[in-house]
């Protein structure tokens, strides 16, 4: 068939993980980390509301009638993982410009009392890994539903969730880096990059997993995956997806950890790895989107 | 029991005049560039001078499980209790999540409407006693469509009397147009 989602549709793939994955990076660094990680907390609560609000903005105009968008809020019907998936980033996006509000400096918090705002900070922080989960995922969900050859790979919730993280964190590293203001500490970014380290390997097998599991399956869906490894997409998958994706920022990644980077190479190799990982993050969902609608069942 | 519509399309009757797409298309208003129904050629088969060719129309399937109608968010898509697939307008936001899904490539956006455009089964066809655009003026008769349930239907006898095939059977949709590539001298008469 023609392609039916185009570039927007990826770009909001991207971002609505991306965003998922800072959430998490900022709850998590705040439930267990607590002042040590107070940085890192709050870079991600600044970035996450962003990248998903853009996606958005893009779903709507990717719309044959935009106007008509509301009609996704006066249903809800569970078959359709667009359905409650809507009513999920719908939620999210609200719920994280709030959890923005209750981080910043207190000058800035014009409504609300300091202590209840901490408490309501905490509360947030312990449900917004749900959501970020559900909205990190359900888009695998979306692409499992259409039932086409790559697109009904059961393990594409999770592949999608994992990069979700994996670029979330990635993000969360490049921004407390590069700000002048609460840049991130050593400790800090040891901790962020050792799980950017475990989940981009977890991505690599996860990967592999699929693959195998696509090309011992109908003749469709393994033609379809020959598309990533020797067909059309051979050039995305192999070196902006596995080489420049994944394995060259883990090979970055996993050299700072041992610490043998000199110093005065740390900082453009931290820039670096996490930008490599925000690209090769943008095209996992490019080539699952394309490559999935160039491939059909014969 | 209940009205199960469907088509019967006869492949050996059809000599590819597209006609049915022409019918369609006035029919029905369809912007050019994006056709309802279609008819697809199997190319020529086969060493000279043994050579042949197969003609394969058409169009939406009419499914017993659409996925176009699972996965639609508003509920626009939709599957009346005669069998056939609908796209409720006002609805339709123009997602083409359907589109997507559907195996067939049967929908497409309209591009004048913003909405998932498809066969409708000449619904206003039918509610005046007509037949589909594209049954009525199809020239070889490869086209039937009727009421799949009612064993006097002319569908029906014809899936009785000739072995029948569907497209795309372990995609587990259950599509409602049944092909038949054997001969067929006689259209029996029916409903």
């Amino acid at each position: 068939m023609e392609l039916t989602w185009g570039l927007m549709i990826v770009i909001y793939l991207f971002t609505a993980g991306l965003s998922a994955g800072a959430m998490i990076t900022s709850n998590l660094a705040f439930l267990y980390g607590g002042q040590e990680f107070e940085r890192v907390s709050r870079w991600g609560a600044y970035l996450s509301p962003f990248p998903i609000s853009l996606g958005l903005g893009l779903l709507v105009l990717d719309l044959g009638s935009p106007f008509n968008f509301y009609q996704l809020f006066l249903t809800l019907e569970l078959s359709s993982p667009m359905s409650y998936g809507s009513w999920i980033i719908l939620f999210f996006t609200l719920l994280s410009f709030g959890y923005l509000y209750l981080w910043l400096p207190q000058a800035y918090q014009k409504v609300g009392q300091t202590l209840q705002l901490e408490r309501w900070k905490k509360r947030l922080a312990m449900l917004m890994p749900f959501l970020s989960i559900a909205v990190a995922s359900y888009t695998g969900l979306l692409l499992n539903a259409a039932v086409r050859p790559i697109w009904d790979a059961p393990l594409l919730p999770i592949l999608f969730l994992i990069s979700a993280l994996s670029t979330g964190v990635a993000a969360v590293i490049m921004i407390s880096n590069l700000s002048p203001w609460k840049r991130a500490r050593h400790k800090e970014l040891h901790v962020l990059t050792k799980a950017d380290a475990g989940l981009i390997i977890l991505e690599c097998l996860i990967i592999l997993i699929m693959i195998v599991m696509g090309r011992s399956s109908s003749a469709s869906e393994s033609m379809a995956f020959s598309s990533l490894l020797v067909g059309n997409y051979v050039w995305v998958f192999w070196l902006l997806i596995v080489g420049l994706g994944l394995i060259i920022p883990l090979f970055m990644e996993l050299m700072e950890l041992k610490g043998k980077i000199p110093v005065k190479w740390v900082w453009p190799v931290t820039i670096s790895s996490s930008f490599l990982v925000l690209f090769g993050g943008f095209f996992v969902r490019y080539v699952i989107t394309y490559a999935g609608q160039t491939n059909s069942w014969f | 029991m209940t009205v199960r519509m469907g088509f019967v399309i006869i492949t050996s009757r059809c000599i590819d005049c597209d006609a049915c797409m022409v019918a369609c298309r006035s029919e029905n208003d369809v912007p050019l560039g994006h056709t309802r129904n279609w008819v697809k050629s199997s190319g020529v088969q086969g060493q000279f001078p043994r050579v042949s060719e197969m003609f394969q129309p058409g169009n939406c399937m009419h499914c017993d499980n659409p996925p176009c109608v699972s996965v639609c968010p508003t509920g626009a898509s939709q599957k009346r209790s005669d069998g056939i697939v609908i796209v409720e307008d006002k609805k339709c936001i123009g997602c083409k999540y359907c589109l997507t899904a559907c195996p067939y490539d049967a929908r497409f956006s309209n591009s004048e409407t913003g909405k998932a455009d498809k066969c409708t089964l000449c619904l206003h066809r039918l509610e005046q006693g007509l037949e589909p655009a594209c049954v009525q003026t199809c020239l070889g008769k490869s086209r039937q469509a009727g009421d799949l349930n009612d064993p006097s239907s002319v569908v029906s006898r014809l899936i009785a009397q000739y072995p029948t095939r569907i497209l795309l059977k372990e995609v587990g949709t259950g599509p409602n147009i049944y092909y038949i590539d054997e001969a067929v001298p006689d259209i029996p008469d029916g409903k």
